[in-house]
């Protein structure tokens, strides 16, 4: 389950590391260090780092790229990965044209 | 809205096996997938699986899956095909789409059956084409007859890594070199050792630093790693391939059970997040089950096992069978699941150090660092034992507690014993009445069988092993006999070459070797022809 | 690239051999087979460059999951070519973003 975060905490100065530059989310082209950066920026949670960075957000809706994400935050927090819950599963669970979805057969 | 008893997600091993139990109990079910052919990862397996004769063992995966198929649809099962179930919503009601739209049913029952999804790992140059996942590999060559590369890196030495660098070998790719990051071979034995022989390098707490390359792979430069995975500086070195295949495990894919509201929790030993299910695969909500991969990682034969009780337990929530009848088939396939998750590798002992086999013999360590076993160590086990005064006898070289037994049912002389346990090592017996007839070598899916004949000649052995690429060698050619490492050793003359219907696709090579190199030729390597 | 023979499985059951094009140049797939195995068993690597680095991306996860190997066909782009059968004919493009280049 969630651990609540403490928003009051200071994580500390943002330290640059070598693999910043490290492709994190294949689809909206995210980098490590943008992820680790939106943490300092506040974003505290996976639904959080989501919106505001869009990780998960392309094509493949976070197939590959969840685990690293849920896995950078939790090590930026000082939490174990399984301390952050995973972000809402909607449907539809494949990507899928407006038209195809719209159109549905009782 | 069509209305159906069950409803099944995924017409994979676990999900197939669900609706031919639940059909079997006159259920009326239906299965959706999203892909173009049923089966699940079933038909790209073409190794022959472990376990006992109930699990199917010693039968290559797609043709279990040909047999899948044809009970499914003797059994009156529906099978929807690129049908991808797109969301699941309260009173168990699905959304399906269907080339332009979505249609709906509802179950009063679902299985979902969904399988897992491959792990990956990050480095610079990961996205680059030529970095692919071992799936890919396997889908590419396996279903599509396309070879993923020429030369390829695998990473990861777990079961995956270690049989898709089979496959690679015998579609006629080169895998250069197998690297782990971890300092131990994760796989089974069996399995390392049957690549290591064809020469394949086993590169241990190494791990890839980056992908060489412009557009495409053209090198992948690895480097040592501590015991706290950071690279040791100055061990980098590159190997030259155009393929990257990523084996490093799987996660359950469970996001159409997490969207269903049921209780989910995250298990290391599942292999992420998982839905709690109780033993018959039922979720916190009545009447929606999980079974196979999306319930915790394991193999397609516990996946099948998983499949049926799931479909068992659904029949009878169903009122198609009486209470004592479901619990005598319960109790049957619970044991069949027991037997699978049983041995060093199994479930219960994740995580574990082992360093005995249940025998309480030393486990090889250089089988867990190199990838095969060192002539000194496979002494002490007693499948290797020489047992014979003179002439052909087995030679076993099995040596951790893994579920299988074929080689038992294989030997109609009752030369190898494993015995009731099916993860105790085989026992080679009375071998004065081995014929030399090869069927154990056919019927070891790891391929850890072999024939010796210490007085082929005076001064030669007959060394008969399984051989599953192309060309296959004829009786005449010469060559050099490889070690367990796939090292050359001597000059061996191929003597026979068995091949037939029954053998299903194995070949039994027999070369003669001098006496003095009997113990260390498991392999060979062709160079002239005859 | 193709698999002549198999130890295991022998000759692959695959359709007739038809023409396709990749960006204008005339290629031969079999029909049926996804649009990626038709473009590996010739050598084509790149599938699309992203929008954002304009980096190569190619076949990845080969099942339909990654969407890594999107092309542009037949005029319509993020075309999941691992899981979409070859045709006669067809106008496959590389992508670029979420088009195809301006010819």
């Amino acid at each position: 389950m969630s651990k609540v975060v403490d928003r009051s905490r200071d994580l500390g100065p943002f330290i640059p590391h070598n693999d910043d530059e490290l492709i994190i989310c294949r689809c909206e082209e995210i980098t490590k260090g943008e992820i680790r950066k939106a943490v300092r920026d506040g974003m505290y949670n996976l639904t959080e780092i989501k919106r505001y960075l869009r990780t998960g957000m392309g094509l493949c809706q976070g197939q590959t790229c969840s685990r690293f994400v849920r896995s950078i935050v939790a090590k930026e927090l000082g939490l174990s990965p399984v301390e952050l819950d995973l972000t809402s599963a909607r449907s539809p669970a494949r990507p899928i044209e407006m038209q195809t979805y719209s159109n549905e057969v009782w | 809205m069509k209305r159906y008893e069950l409803i099944v997600i995924g017409a994979g091993p676990a999900g197939l096996s669900a609706a031919i139990e639940a059909a079997s109990w006159g259920m009326k079910v239906i299965v959706f997938d999203e892909n173009a052919l049923p089966g699940g990862q079933l038909f790209k397996q073409i190794h022959k699986f472990f376990g006992s004769k109930k699990h199917h063992a010693k039968i290559r995966g797609f043709r279990i899956g040909e047999t899948l198929l044809k009970e499914a649809e003797e059994s009156g099962v529906e099978v929807r095909l690129k049908a991808t179930v797109m969301g699941i919503f309260a009173n168990k009601e699905i959304t399906v789409m269907n080339g332009d739209h979505i249609e709906h049913f509802k179950g009063d029952n679902i299985i979902v059956a969904t399988g897992a999804s491959e792990n990956m790992i990050t480095f610079p140059g990961w996205t680059m084409p030529g970095v692919i996942g071992a799936g890919a590999a396997q889908t590419l060559m396996n279903l599509h007859g396309i070879k993923p590369g020429n030369k390829v890196l695998m990473v990861g030495s777990g079961n995956v890594g270690l049989v898709v660098s089979f496959q690679l070998q015998q579609a006629g790719c080169k895998v250069v070199a197998i690297i782990d990051a971890s300092p131990k071979i994760g796989g089974y034995g069996v399995h390392a050792a049957k690549v290591a022989r064809t020469g394949i390098p086993f590169y241990l707490s190494h791990t890839i630093v980056r992908t060489a390359g412009e557009d495409c792979v053209s090198g992948a430069i690895i480097a040592e790693v501590d015991s706290h995975w950071q690279v040791i500086e100055g061990t980098q070195k590159e190997l030259e391939v155009d393929t990257i295949c990523l084996a490093v495990g799987l996660s359950p894919m469970s996001q159409l059970a997490r969207l269903t509201g049921c209780d989910m929790f995250d298990a290391v030993e599942k292999g992420g997040l998982v839905p709690r299910c109780n033993e018959y695969g039922e979720t916190s909500i009545p009447g929606l089950f999980c079974a196979g991969d999306v319930a915790g990682i394991e193999e397609a034969s516990s996946a099948m096992i998983q499949g049926r009780i799931s479909g068992l337990a659904v029949a009878k929530r169903s009122g198609y069978i009486l209470a004592n009848e479901f619990l005598m088939r319960f109790v049957s396939f619970q044991e069949s699941l027991s037997q699978l998750r049983g041995g060093m590798f199994g479930i219960e002992k994740k995580g574990c150090v082992v360093t005995q086999t249940d025998e309480g013999l030393p486990l090889s360590r250089t089988l867990l660092q190199k990838g095969y076993i060192a002539e000194a160590e496979i002494e002490l086990f007693s499948g290797s034992k020489k047992c014979k005064a003179k002439g052909v006898h087995p030679v076993i070289e099995c040596t951790q507690n893994i579920p299988c037994n074929p080689c038992q049912d294989a030997c109609r002389q009752g030369c190898i014993i494993v015995g009731d346990q099916i993860t105790s090592l085989p026992i080679v017996t009375d071998t004065e009445k081995c014929s030399g007839c090869g069927m154990c070598i056919i019927s070891c899916p790891g391929q850890a069988i072999f024939l010796v004949d210490d007085d082929y000649t005076e001064d030669s052995s007959a060394i008969s092993f399984p051989y599953e690429f192309l060309p296959l060698p004829k009786a005449g050619d010469m060559g050099m006999a490889l070690d367990r490492s796939g090292q050359e050793i001597c000059p061996a003359e191929i003597v026979k070459v068995r091949t037939g219907k029954g053998m299903d696709e194995t070949a039994i090579v027999t070369m003669k070797v001098p006496s003095e190199f009997a113990n260390k030729s498991r392999f060979c390597a062709i160079y002239t022809e005859s | 690239m193709r698999i002549k023979e198999h130890p295991i499985l022998h000759a692959f059951a695959k359709g007739v051999s038809v023409p396709f094009f990749l960006d204008g140049k005339i290629l031969e797939g079999c029909e049926g087979e996804p649009i990626a195995a038709a473009l590996r068993a010739v050598g084509v690597m790149t599938h699309r460059h992203t929008s954002r680095f304009d980096q190569p991306r190619g076949i990845f996860c080969a099942i339909g999951r990654c969407t890594d190997c999107v092309m542009v066909v037949d005029g319509k782009p993020n075309v999941r070519t691992c899981i979409t059968p070859l045709s006669a004919g067809m106008k496959i493009q590389t992508q670029y973003g979420v088009s195809a280049k301006e010819v």
